[in-house]
């Protein structure tokens, strides 16, 4: 149970980044798992390297990757949406920015798998009927935290706004005096923080490496579907559903062994063939 | 199209100029040796510590004047091919170091490239040094792979034995993740325990490899309170966290694995958690290196930065190949020299301390000499650094 | 109905020439002999592209065609090594197996649209590999190795295909089997698209419900050409596992699934040549770039971006309205 939300809060961040480019741009970003690999990383460097401290070195993740984020966009999804007959051509784009920053990460990060010292010790112990680190407790509640900064952000701000308008129709939002092109390089960037949010916050825990971009990428994917693409509250749910499932599945099926997760993934199937457009989504995207 | 070929142009000038600058430095004759493995994408730290020990030497090699074989001294150039691992590339790979010329490769780091390349391996006559365990590889008729490390099915039941003698060890859990590898550990590991009379109490959990929560994933296996886990071909990434995971909640058994760890992975990801662990390595450890594995470890870290234990065990397919071309030199481009010379070969193993040999070994697990014999060092993780814990070996 | 003009015939037959003379005349001029191989994956992949290029015709994103290969490779290799069938039988069956899956798994989740459809195929492909790591006729995670090569094939004891295992140079003749295999399936699909079916696909990439309005059984179309997809990835795959001599779970992954998806978008989606094209390009450009060692990758990566950022409609939209067969 508390794992699943340990799991859940953390997997909703990172479906929240993806919804959000998906729900502005109409791009699936494939390298969104890389986005936050690099916030690891940066974390880690700041953190576990050079000992500035832990906020500070999320911080650093958050501000690099909101860069990053904006250029890729800028120079790279905007011109190609605009000079391409169909807007999926951009799944090529992405998926060679994933290999970019993959093998960028390679060369500046090395391929080794990196940690930091736990930032407190001591595991709570409730009766041995939940057994929970300290850390994963604080992340847990840093990361809660964070979706509902985010959420506020969306509903109350003048950008929020702006972003929830360009997401329900680009076209309306332009014709009512929104800044487009400003925007979207906004609401990319923000997703990509998220992304970097999210790796800072759990290089503590898990640690980082190279490998986890791809696979995080898909599991972002699947999160995000099962909430419905493009919605926000959808991806927090598909967040938390993918959580609960993987930290009840294996404590309930793992009597079966291997095939545990082919379960998982067929009753996703089966799922999303009865219910196409998931739990909150726009039908057909 | 004239973008495209502008580029074009640009790319095949920039490799002339690549070739040419190794070719001005070159004074010896150069003999190649290849590597086929994984350097890019998830699973890069495999090949890559691989790759950099094979140059790391090389360079070693050719700055102290080259390497003599049968009165011709060479300089040796490392070509690398990465697979991705995708056995499908790791064929394309093979095919490249044919179209070299090259007759010794070491990798591919993966069963199912290793099983790949074979066709290729055998048809241009190349031997080529896996880091993968299917006993089909090198039992015959297959004849060219050369097992570049100690397979889990010799150092596993090593290890039990010794735990059951020295710490009464009874019972066991298996842990493996959802791939091919790793599950084929976790079956020849149970093999071997069961035959050792140890008790297999959970042998069925096995893990996603992007797992980021390792909790529920073990709460099972822990409930069957084991007296030894043991994380089946674990890759370096999960290992710390699943140590820590087990940890945590409160495991107070031993853990061992079958696979080269690294010691500062280990105490990043883990720190003091990690103490205890048990895996094998090469002859790092104070005690049994060699004056020569001190200055390969050196010269590894001052020319990639950072040195990586897996390392220790990767160091000795190079020098393998080199010692048995330099005491059967006509085998430099005959193949079935090698392989003949492989039965009586012997020299001193210059990585370690004491009188160890470098031979070629696996009549028992296969049925001709198609291994290496590498030491097997069982280490355990302490504060930081690698203790050896007893040192045997395979025949 | 098929009224080609003389530049497509005179490009179809040069494209001939050159795989089928041209590029064994090349190899044996300049010793390159590991481009036979390089060449011949190009084929094969490029034959696994033309059907995810297929599903794009309807308007669906298929991220799932590695599932399809992997089963194809699997039937093969089970027939061949477990039930003794020749290869050369069990290659049409993977790809009728392949499609037999395809239409069972096609009813229900060809109904989605869009990205979920994409997402969904991406599923697949996982589900594909666990299913082979746990069912016991695949071996798991052990695999099937050592498959024995083609046989030879004679028809009243004329031999028209010779042992694989006899030939000296087994390499020159995958490279003929993949290659007329590419230009069947290539001639197949341009057929197909310049149907009446074809015709039918164009309209409900359009728009689904006006073509179900004007009397158009989608269902029927859609799985249809689902099957057709999949028994060509079913094709690919069967033939990869014969070259390889092995399968493995991990023969076919999710790389592999987004690598077939990339390669038709890469060429063109527009364009029945396009994936055969983009192909060549992105495989052969990897092993082009080999010389770079570790900056391969992102020199790759590199140049990927640059293409899509320049070329966002494929290779092939720079010869936009040229006519011609490659």
């Amino acid at each position: 149970m508390a794992n699943g939300v340990y799991l859940g809060s953390q997997y909703a961040m990172i479906a929240l980044g993806l919804t959000l480019i998906f729900a502005l741009m109409n791009v699936l970003n494939f390298a969104h798992g890389q986005m936050y690999v690099i916030g690891g990383f940066v974390t880690y460097t700041f953190y576990g390297q050079w000992g500035v401290p832990f906020v500070l070195a999320l911080f650093m993740s958050c501000i690099t990757l909101a860069i990053v984020g904006a250029l890729i966009e800028r120079y790279l999804f905007a011109p190609v949406i605009k000079g391409s007959a169909r807007e999926e051509s951009t799944m090529l784009l992405a998926a060679g920015i994933a290999f970019l920053l993959d093998a960028l990460i390679l060369l500046i990060f090395g391929e080794k798998q990196r940690g930091v010292p736990k930032i407190v010790d001591g595991v709570f112990n409730w009766d041995f009927r939940l057994i929970m680190p300290y850390d994963r407790i604080l992340i847990c509640v840093l990361a809660i935290l964070s979706i509902v900064a985010f959420i506020a952000l969306m509903q109350y701000s003048k950008t929020g706004r702006a972003l929830r308008a360009l997401a329900q129709d680009r076209t309306a939002a332009q014709l009512m005096g929104v800044n487009v092109d400003r925007y979207s390089m906004i609401g990319f960037a923000l997703g990509a923080m998220l992304a970097g949010l999210v790796g800072g916050l759990l290089v503590t825990i898990t640690g980082v490496n190279l490998g986890m971009g791809g696979p995080t990428s898909i599991k972002a994917f699947m999160m995000v579907m099962i909430g419905g693409a493009g919605v926000i509250s959808g991806a927090i749910w598909g967040g938390f559903i993918l959580g609960f499932m993987e930290a009840f599945g294996l404590a309930y099926l793992s009597q079966y062994g291997d095939i545990t997760y082919l379960l998982i993934f067929v009753s996703l199937m089966i799922f999303l063939a009865i219910r196409p457009q998931g739990l909150m989504g726009k039908p057909w995207g | 199209m004239q973008r495209r070929s502008l580029v074009k142009a640009a790319l095949t000038a920039a490799t002339l100029t690549a070739f040419g600058a190794t070719a001005a430095f070159a004074e010896n004759p150069v003999l190649k040796i290849g590597f086929v493995g994984v350097t890019s994408g998830p699973a890069a730290a495999w090949g890559i510590s691989n790759q950099r020990s094979m140059e790391a030497r090389a360079a070693w090699i050719n700055e102290t004047g080259g390497y003599t074989i049968g009165g011709t001294t060479y300089d040796i150039e490392i070509v690398s091919f990465d697979d991705q691992k995708d056995p499908k590339r790791a064929i394309a790979g093979m095919e490249k170091m044919a179209q070299e010329g090259i007759h010794y490769v070491v990798g591919p780091n993966v069963d199912d490239g290793a099983a790949a390349v074979r066709p290729v391996a055998e048809a241009n006559d190349i031997m080529y040094f896996p880091y993968a365990f299917p006993k089909e590889l090198y039992s015959a008729p297959a004849s060219n792979a050369v097992l570049g490390m100690i397979a889990n099915y010799q150092s596993g039941p090593a290890i039990y034995k010794h735990l059951m003698d020295n710490e009464g060890v009874k019972t066991v859990a298996f842990i493996a993740a959802n791939e091919s590898d790793p599950l084929s550990q976790r079956d020849s590991g149970v093999a071997a325990a069961k035959e050792l009379g140890l008790e297999v109490v959970s042998d069925n959990v096995t893990y996603q490899v992007d797992t980021t929560d390792f909790t529920p994933v073990l709460t099972p296996i822990l409930r069957t309170r084991p007296d030894l886990l043991v994380l089946s071909g674990v890759s370096p990434a999960n290992a710390p966290q699943l140590l820590r995971s087990a940890r945590e909640l409160g495991f107070e058994g031993m853990i061992s694995t079958e696979t080269a760890q690294d010691a500062g992975v280990l105490a990043e990801g883990a720190g003091d958690l990690a103490n205890g662990f048990i895996s094998v390595g090469g002859a790092s450890t104070p005690e049994l290196a060699s004056p020569m594995m001190n200055e390969f470890v050196e010269r590894y870290t001052s020319m990639f930065g950072e040195y990586n234990d897996e390392s220790n065990t990767k160091v000795y397919a190079l020098e393998y190949i080199l010692e048995t071309l330099k005491a059967t030199p006509e085998a430099i481009d005959d193949v079935a020299a090698f392989q003949a010379s492989m039965d009586g070969f012997e020299a001193p193993n210059p990585y370690m301390n004491g009188d160890e040999k470098l031979k070629y070994v696996g009549m028992t697990s296969f049925g001709q000499k198609r291994q290496i014999a590498v030491p097997l060092v069982v280490n355990v993780y302490q504060d930081g650094a690698f203790e050896t814990m007893f040192i045997a070996r395979v025949d | 109905m098929l009224n080609f003009s003389k530049t497509q015939i005179f490009g179809v037959a040069a494209f001939l020439a050159v795989v089928f003379v041209g590029v064994p005349l090349f190899i044996a001029a300049t010793g390159r002999s590991d481009f036979y191989f390089t060449l011949t994956s190009v084929a094969l992949l490029a034959i696994a592209s033309a059907g995810v290029w297929l599903t794009f015709y309807i308007g669906r994103i298929n991220i799932g065609q590695g599932a399809f290969a992997l089963v194809g490779a699997y039937v093969s290799a089970i027939l061949v090594v477990k039930a003794g069938w020749s290869f050369w039988i069990s290659l049409p069956a993977a790809g009728l197996f392949a499609a037999l899956i395809a239409v069972l798994i096609g009813l229900p989740i060809l109904r989605l649209r869009g990205v979920y459809f994409a997402m969904i195929t991406l599923v697949l492909t996982q589900v594909a590999t666990l299913t082979a790591l746990a069912l016991p006729i695949t071996n798991g995670a052990k695999g099937i190795t050592n498959i024995p090569l083609p046989g030879a094939i004679s028809i009243f004891g004329i031999p028209l295909v010779p042992d694989f295992s006899t030939l000296e140079n087994s390499r020159m003749a995958f490279y003929f089997t993949a290659t007329i295999l590419m230009v069947i399936t290539y001639a197949a699909l341009y057929r197909l698209v310049n149907s009446r079916l074809g015709h039918l696909c164009r309209s409900m990439q359009q728009n689904e419900e006006l073509a179900s309005s004007i009397g158009v059984n989608i269902t029927y179309i859609r799985i249809l050409i689902f099957a057709i997809s999949s028994f060509f990835g079913g094709l690919g795959g069967a033939m990869f596992g014969s070259i390889s001599q092995s399968v493995y779970p991990a023969t076919f992954v999710v790389k592999d699934s987004v690598d077939f998806m990339l390669n038709c978008f890469l060429g063109g989606l527009g364009y029945v040549f396009g994936p055969m094209l983009g192909t060549l390009v992105l495989y052969f450009g990897w092993d082009l770039l080999f010389e770079f060692g570790k900056y391969q990758m992102l020199i790759y990566a590199t140049l990927l971006i640059l293409i899509i950022r320049f070329l966002p409609n494929g290779l092939l939209s720079v010869r936009f309205g040229k006519g011609g067969g490659k």
